[in-house]
């Protein structure tokens, strides 16, 4: 019998949670069911989330979970044309069928579901993007033009957090639409995710003492995201996250990290979002999301 | 006698990609090994770093190249950085002000300037000193209104910053 896990039918960061406490409800080793028929639409964030927690379970010598494909036609060609199909076949077994679909260099895919593993994968992403990004940031966005070095600076520090302290690989993705509910404008997003140690275990060696008895999964985030630490002691670390706050910081963008059962967000203006959450259903690994929105009078 | 060395091509020699941007800290750790073996071949006491034809710069990469080649600076070279956009510079002078560093930068005109954390005292007297081309403390102090005492620290500071350098008794920026 197969544990039941459903793919919301919007597959965002907020819902992002439902899929999470699904996921966490039994062992990595259960044998499970991603049931992703009745999805409507996934951010580049819910896509990489399904493949990373594939990725656990397959880490944890579990079972390749089964993977239902949506049933709606549109839907399993925007999942397609994203990438994210030719890479959960090797991380689940897919019933139904999956469109063939040629990758659409004016699409809205920036980048499509990408695995990063090494220094190499980052060149490739980083100079991937920079052919596109111009075109999004400047053309729909309405930011400077040279907004777009920063954006592929931001997308290459995201990346390294994986080289360095995941542990494991993990995957990247890019994408552009319109942030309806929260705000009214286009936005561009970048999701990254691995299944690796999470900020906690990469940061325990360092700072659970100097946190005692708050230690855990919020205060690694709190550690890592406000004060810039890092688990290694050269003094040039921690860097990449102060640049990519500084980047944000420049065009009111959004960045949120999860990471085991806690969620940091450094919230712009336009957002509600709580700045720390802590006891959430438990998720390998971490997920970052950058969030760039649209100037104000542009791409509404 | 200046040496010139081009990032870019060390870049390709040192990391297999078909882009030309400065990315990660392998890359960083690689292409600054190739900087040092280039410096400790080259001649003379001024090596430029000509960015020219980079790409990206990132600030992991910009760390392991920079800011580790002035805070273990090789041997009696003066880098001078050259050739950087205006994004380029900007992820520089992150890492230098992270690290509480300076570093010169050509600029259009010909000399140099100094670009991160620099005190107004510092900044003062390095484009004084250039304006003079060479000077003794006496000659320097003078010029700008200082004790001797005061403008000696100064230019001291600016010798173990190694922005400035000292040929007995005469104080020079590097690029005079």
């Amino acid at each position: 019998m197969s544990r039941v896990v459903e793919v919301p039918t919007w597959f965002d960061d907020r819902s992002f949670e439902q899929f999470a406490h699904s996921f966490s409800q039994g062992a990595l080793t259960d044998r499970m069911l991603f049931d992703a028929r009745a999805a409507q639409w996934a951010s580049p964030f819910g896509l990489i989330a399904i493949l990373t927690a594939a990725q656990a379970v397959r880490e944890a010598g579990g079972p390749a979970p089964v993977f239902t494909v949506p049933t709606a036609e549109d839907v399993r060609r925007y999942w397609a044309k994203a990438g994210f199909f030719q890479h959960a076949a090797g991380l689940v077994e897919v019933h139904g069928r999956v469109p063939r679909i040629k990758p659409d260099e004016h699409s809205d895919v920036l980048l499509d579901v990408t695995p990063v593993r090494a220094s190499e994968d980052v060149h490739a992403v980083v100079g991937k993007i920079q052919q596109v990004a111009a075109r999004i940031l400047h053309g729909e966005l309405g930011l400077e033009a040279k907004a777009t070095m920063g954006f592929a600076m931001a997308l290459s520090e995201a990346c390294q957090n994986i080289v360095e302290h995941a542990g494991t690989s993990g995957w990247v993705a890019v994408h552009a639409y319109t942030f309806r509910k929260r705000l009214g404008r286009r936005v561009v997003v970048i999701a990254v995710s691995d299944a690796g140690v999470g900020f906690r275990r990469s940061l325990d060696a360092t700072q659970a003492r100097r946190f005692g008895e708050r230690w855990g999964d919020g205060a690694a985030l709190e550690a890592a995201v406000i004060q810039n630490v890092s688990r290694f002691r050269d003094p040039g670390r921690g860097q990449g996250i102060a640049g990519i706050k500084r980047y944000l910081s420049r065009w009111a963008g959004k960045l949120s990290i999860r990471s085991g059962t806690a969620r940091i967000a450094i919230v712009p203006p336009w957002d509600d979002d709580e700045p720390m959450t802590e006891h959430l259903a438990p998720f390998p690994g971490a997920q970052v999301q950058i969030v760039i929105p649209a100037q104000e009078g542009h791409g509404g | 006698m200046r040496q010139t060395i081009r990032v870019e091509r060390l870049l390709r020699e040192s990391v297999e990609t078909q882009y030309s941007d400065l990315v990660t800290r392998s890359t960083g750790r690689l292409v600054r090994t190739s900087i040092q073996q280039a410096l400790a071949a080259g001649e003379g006491p001024v090596a430029l770093l000509d960015f020219s034809d980079v790409g990206l710069v990132d600030l992991s990469c910009a760390d392991e190249i920079i800011a580790k080649l002035l805070l273990d600076p090789p041997g009696q070279t003066y880098l001078i950085l050259q050739g950087l956009r205006e994004e380029q510079l900007e992820a520089i002078e992150h890492v230098l002000e992270h690290h509480d560093l300076a570093a010169l930068v050509c600029d259009p005109a010909g000399g140099a300037r100094p670009v991160g954390r620099l005190s107004p005292d510092l900044r003062t007297a390095f484009f004084t000193l250039q304006s003079l081309g060479a000077a003794t403390v006496q000659v320097f102090g003078e010029q700008v209104g200082w004790t001797a005492a005061r403008a000696a620290e100064v230019l001291d500071t600016l010798v173990r910053m190694r922005l400035v350098r000292f040929e007995g008794p005469h104080y020079l920026a590097p690029l005079t």
